[in-house]
């Protein structure tokens, strides 16, 4: 009735490279309705969770009904459709983030902020995640802090982006 | 198709094989509770009051989504059946809020029909009481997850007959709900075509126009059928 279905891949953000590996897998299974849980898998691998704009890109590419999206999401509880934590820092652990010093920075953020993968400060401020590979290869060890990818990160530079994030 | 032979309570009958227990029984007039199906639609099997025992089948069978075999002995009221039929409905009510004094569908409604069916006088269970919505967003139609009993005959209309999946089903176990779109408010559904099949089709008075009042709801879900037929004519 009302709302347009976003979107195509341009109108997201294409300075987003993550946006880049899901259309890659979406095209590499053929835009095949029945890839869908790989595809979100894909997702949620880059991103941490699944944001709803990127659930409506994958619902228009696969010609899918919003609705068997949804549901499929919903069901498996390994799909997450909300990002913990106020500001997100989603660590990129793929191969050549690891060989760039991707646990270093990890080390650095819980040595700074305490918090592990996985976990969300205790004001809810800061969450950490990782990720598999987020496509920003060239800009390893990249780390994404809320949408902004940032690239050939130190140990010092993370503390102070992050801290610039969260006072 | 080939005829075989079966036994429905002990009566013998000559019955063309493909067909579900169901199908069988219900042109014969053998009585068999049903809550999910839905003529005109497929058969999914989600409210299990159907059950048939089979001999030589340790587990109970529901008779919309078994097909008839031969020399199949089914027996639809033995006492163990009737058993399983008082704690669904019960099970049913116990679910949701259904407070039938102050429904839509009082007097019209599947489920309440149901609880006279199987002489339910009183639910044993306790009652969940969950918090539901009521999603008045749509200019005309209203859904009420408080009287929702999963049944997902919307769902299916929806897809299967008007070809607009708006429905679907989200999370699991008893947190289960109806969803629009991205569980989306209704009213701001891409998809919905407002053609109304889906308040015909729900059983009970979770989906109705906003046109009506307590205890006026008429639903015919017996459209869907007549319309598939149709379809099927090429009409
Ligand atoms: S009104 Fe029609 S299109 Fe809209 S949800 Fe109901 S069955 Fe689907
Ligand atoms: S809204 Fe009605 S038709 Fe849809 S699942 Fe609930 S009870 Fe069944
Ligand atoms: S491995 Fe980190 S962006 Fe590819
Ligand atoms: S009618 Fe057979 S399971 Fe519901």
């Amino acid at each position: 009735m009302s709302t347009e279905i976003v979107s195509s891949e341009k109108e997201i953000q294409n300075t987003d490279p993550r946006i880049k590996l899901i259309a890659a897998k979406m095209k590499k299974e053929n835009y095949k309705a029945d890839a869908l849980i790989e595809i979100l898998h894909t997702a949620q691998n880059a991103y941490g969770y699944l944001p709803m704009n990127i659930l409506k890109f994958i619902t228009k590419e696969l010609k899918l009904p919003p609705s068997r999206v949804y549901s499929t999401v919903s069901f498996y509880h390994f799909f997450s459709l909300k990002s913990k934590g106020e500001h997100t820092c989603l660590v990129c652990t793929g191969t050549a983030c690891y060989v760039k010093g991707a646990l270093g920075l990890l080390d650095e953020i819980e040595h700074k902020f305490s918090l592990k993968p996985g976990q969300v400060s205790a004001d809810n401020k800061l969450g950490v995640q990782v990720a598999r590979c987020i496509g920003a290869c060239g800009l390893a060890p990249a780390v994404v802090l809320d949408d902004e990818v940032h690239g050939k990160l130190t140990n010092e530079m993370i503390t102070d982006s992050i801290n610039a994030k969260i006072k | 198709m080939q005829n075989i032979t079966i036994y429905i309570d002990d009566k013998k009958l000559e019955v063309e094989s493909g067909k579900t227990i169901l199908e069988v029984c219900r042109n014969n007039n053998i009585e068999i509770l049903t809550m999910c199906h839905l003529e005109g639609v497929l058969d999914v099997g989600a409210c299990r009051l159907c059950l048939v025992e089979i001999e030589g089948v340790n587990k109970l069978l529901s008779a919309c989504t078994t097909k008839v075999a031969a020399n199949m002995v089914i027996r639809t009221s033995t006492e163990r059946i009737k058993r399983y039929q008082r704690i669904t409905t019960e099970l049913l009510f116990a679910e949701r809020n259904h407070m039938c004094s102050v429904c839509v569908a009082n007097g019209k409604c599947e489920l309440q029909n149901l609880g006279y069916k199987v002489e339910m006088d009183s639910i044993r269970y306790p009652r969940l009481f969950p918090q539901c919505e009521v999603d008045t967003s749509h200019s005309w139609y209203v859904l009420d997850h408080n009287r929702c009993i999963m049944c997902t005959r919307c769902v299916r209309v929806c897809s299967e007959v008007e070809g607009a999946f708006n429905w679907s089903v989200k999370n699991r176990g008893y947190q289960v709900r109806i969803i629009s779109d991205f569980n989306t408010p209704w009213g701001e559904s891409t998809t919905c075509t407002s053609c109304g099949k889906c308040l015909h089709a729900c059983p009970t008075g979770a989906l109705w126009p906003k046109a009506i009042v307590q205890g006026q709801l008429d639903k015919k879900p017996e459209i869907i059928e007549e319309l598939m037929a149709k379809r099927k004519m090429g009409l």
